[in-house]
C-alpha cells in the first residue's frame, strides 16, 4: 500500500528520532546528530574545550536525544544545555561545568543580539539620572558562579598557556555584553553586580546604588558607572 | 549575475575575507546563519558593498507536508530584502515534521502528491520573497519504490509548474547516481537548461560498507575528479552559470578554497560564449 506523504513523513521522522529503519537511513541519522553536535560545540566552545571532544560528543548526543531543535536557526539551539549538564551524571565531578555552559550561552546570545547605539547619558543632570531607570542593552547578562569562572574560561581558550585554577579561588560575577565584532565579559565587584541586577529589574539608579552599597560599603557609583558605560551596557533612559 | 565563480562564506573565513577582500565572483551564505542581528551579519552587510551575493537556505523544508514555517519564512524574507542577493535557493528535500527540525536534507518520494506539496510551498516562498527561487538537486542515499518519476523529471515538472530556477550540483548528481545505481550523464537528459541559474560543487566522502561503497555528501574535501568531469559535461550541455565551491566540514585555509574557485573560473572562461539560455 502506498502511504500518503503525511503518513510517510511521520514514519520517516519517527524512525530518525527513535531508531529503527536501519541501513541507509542511518546516514541521515548520523548527518543530523553530527551536525547538531558540531553546532553545539561551536555555541558551547568553552565547555567543549574543558571536557575534550569525546566527552563533549557524548554529552551533546545525550542532549540531542532529549529534544531536537524546533526550528532551523541553530544558534538558537542549546538554551537549556546548562540545566542538562547540571543533571548529567557523567559531569558530576565537574560542578562548575553548568556555569561554564551558562557563560558560553550568554556570550552566544550577546553575539546574536543587535548592537544599538549606546545611550548618551553625559548630558543628563546627576539628580535626574539618580531618579531614572535605565534600559540594559540587548544581550547584556550577568552570570554568577560560586567558582572563579573568568579564570576557568581564560585557561580554556585556544592558545591559552597551560594553567591551573584554584576552584576555591572565589565567586565570579561576569557581565556579558556585545562588542562591535564579538561578545565578551568583564568581572564585576559585588557592589557592581548588585547595581546591574537591580537596574535590570527596572529600578532607578538611586535604588540600585543603595542595593550596591548594602552588599559592598565601599561601592563607588561614579567608577562603576564609567566602567559600565565603557561596555555600552545601557541602551537608554527608561521613559 | 555573470557566470563567475564564488565560494560559500563560512565563519572561520569571515574576518580574513573582510580584511583582505580577495577577488571572487560572488559569495554565498547559508540563510540560517544570518537570521539574527549578529556581528557576523554586520560583516556580511559590509561585504555586500564589494561582492555579489547568493542566499542559500537549508531549512525552509520545501518538501514538508506541514507547509512552510511562517516565522522562519518571514525571517528569511527579511534577510533577502536586506541583502538583495542575485540568487536565492534551497533544496528539493524536507527537514521539518511535527514541529521538530531534522538538521539534514531528507529525501522525498517522487510522486504526484510530493510534486503538489513542493509546488505549493515554492509558490508561497516565491510570493513572500517577490522573486524567483532556485531549487537544488539533493544527494540521495535511498530511493523509494512508490516514486512514479525520476528526480530530473520531477525537477523539470517543478520548474514548469512553479517557474522556479534550478541549482545544479554535479557532486550531488554523482553521489546520487553512484548510491542509487544510475547513469549520471543520463540524469542530465531532459533538464530544462534555461531554468538553470547556478552550479554547486563540493567534495564527498567514500564509505566502504558491508553492502558496498556508499558516497556521502559531506562537503569535507576538494571536488573529486569525476565530479569536475561531470561539471564539464553540464557546462557543455547547459552553458556557463555562476559556479560555487562549498566546503562545510574540516574547513581548510581560505587559499585552498580560492584555488578551487579559480579552477571553476578557468572552466567558465574556457567554455566560451555558449549559453543555452540564449538558444
Amino acid at each position: 500500500m502506498t502511504l500518503a506523504l503525511r503518513e510517510w513523513q511521520a514514519t520517516f521522522a519517527a524512525q530518525l528520532a527513535g531508531g529503527g529503519g536501519e541501513g541507509r537511513l542511518a546516514i541521515h541519522r548520523h548527518n543530523i546528530s553530527s551536525s547538531l553536535i558540531r553546532s553545539l560545540g561551536a555555541t558551547l566552545s568553552t565547555v567543549r574545550a574543558l571536557v575534550g571532544e569525546e566527552f563533549f560528543r557524548q554529552a551533546a548526543q545525550a542532549f540531542i536525544s532529549r529534544g531536537l531543535p524546533t526550528q532551523p536557526v541553530l544558534a538558537e539551539y542549546g538554551a537549556d544545555f546548562a540545566g542538562f549538564i547540571e543533571a548529567y551524571p557523567s559531569a558530576e565531578s565537574l560542578p562548575y561545568l553548568a556555569d561554564v555552559a551558562r557563560l558560553d550561552w550568554a556570550l552566544n546570545v550577546a553575539f546574536h543580539s543587535p548592537r544599538l547605539e549606546a545611550a548618551d547619558l553625559s548630558a543628563v543632570p546627576p539628580e535626574r539620572l539618580a531618579a531614572s531607570a535605565l534600559v540594559l542593552a540587548p544581550g547584556v547578562a550577568l552570570v554568577r558562579s560560586a567558582y572563579p569562572l573568568d579564570r576557568i574560561w581564560a585557561v580554556s581558550q585556544p592558545g591559552a598557556p597551560e594553567g591551573t585554577v584554584d576552584l576555591d579561588g572565589g565567586a565570579a560575577r561576569l557581565l556579558v555584553h556585545r562588542r562591535a565584532d564579538d561578545a565578551t565579559f568583564i568581572a564585576l565587584g559585588e557592589g557592581e553586580a548588585a547595581f546591574v541586577e537591580v537596574l535590570g529589574e527596572g529600578q532607578v539608579v538611586e535604588v540600585a546604588a543603595g542595593a550596591a552599597l548594602a552588599v559592598e560599603p565601599a561601592f563607588d557609583l561614579t567608577a562603576a558607572f564609567a566602567r559600565l558605560l565603557a561596555c555600552e551596557v545601557f541602551a537608554a533612559l527608561r521613559q | 549575475m555573470n557566470a563567475v565563480a564564488g565560494i560559500g562564506l563560512r565563519a572561520p573565513h569571515l574576518r580574513e575575507i573582510d580584511r583582505d577582500r580577495p577577488a571572487l565572483g560572488f559569495l554565498e551564505i547559508h540563510a540560517e546563519n544570518y537570521l539574527t542581528p549578529s556581528s557576523s551579519l554586520a560583516t556580511v552587510e559590509r561585504l555586500r558593498a564589494d561582492y555579489r551575493f547568493s542566499v542559500h537556505a537549508v531549512g525552509l523544508s520545501l518538501g514538508s507536508v506541514d507547509g512552510l514555517d511562517a516565522v522562519h519564512l518571514a525571517r528569511v524574507a527579511t534577510l533577502v530584502k536586506r541583502l538583495e542577493p542575485d540568487l536565492v535557493s534551497d533544496h528539493l528535500s524536507w527537514s521539518t515534521f511535527g514541529g521538530r527540525y531534522f538538521n539534514d536534507l531528507l529525501p522525498l518520494p517522487y510522486t504526484e502528491e510530493a510534486l503538489e506539496v513542493v509546488t505549493r510551498n515554492l509558490d508561497r516562498l516565491q510570493e513572500a520573497l517577490g522573486r524567483q527561487v532556485s531549487v537544488e538537486n539533493p544527494s540521495c542515499y535511498l530511493d523509494f519504490p512508490h516514486s512514479t518519476m525520476s528526480e530530473p523529471a520531477f525537477l523539470a515538472e517543478l520548474v514548469r509548474r512553479s517557474g522556479c530556477g534550478l541549482l545544479l550540483d554535479a557532486n550531488n548528481i554523482h553521489v546520487t547516481a553512484h548510491n542509487l545505481g544510475l547513469d549520471p550523464r543520463a540524469w542530465l537528459d531532459g533538464l530544462p537548461a534555461a531554468a538553470i541559474t547556478e552550479y554547486h560543487l563540493a567534495g564527498h566522502a567514500v564509505n566502504e560498507t558491508d553492502s558496498g561503497r556508499v558516497l556521502i555528501d559531506d562537503h569535507g574535501s576538494k571536488v573529486a575528479d569525476a565530479v569536475w568531469a561531470l561539471h564539464a559535461e553540464c557546462l557543455a550541455r547547459f552553458g556557463p552559470r555562476p559556479t560555487l565551491i562549498e566546503w562545510d566540514s574540516d574547513i581548510p585555509a581560505l587559499p585552498v578554497l580560492l584555488g578551487e574557485a579559480q579552477r571553476a573560473q578557468a572552466m567558465l572562461a574556457a567554455g566560451g560564449s555558449h549559453d543555452a539560455r540564449a538558444a
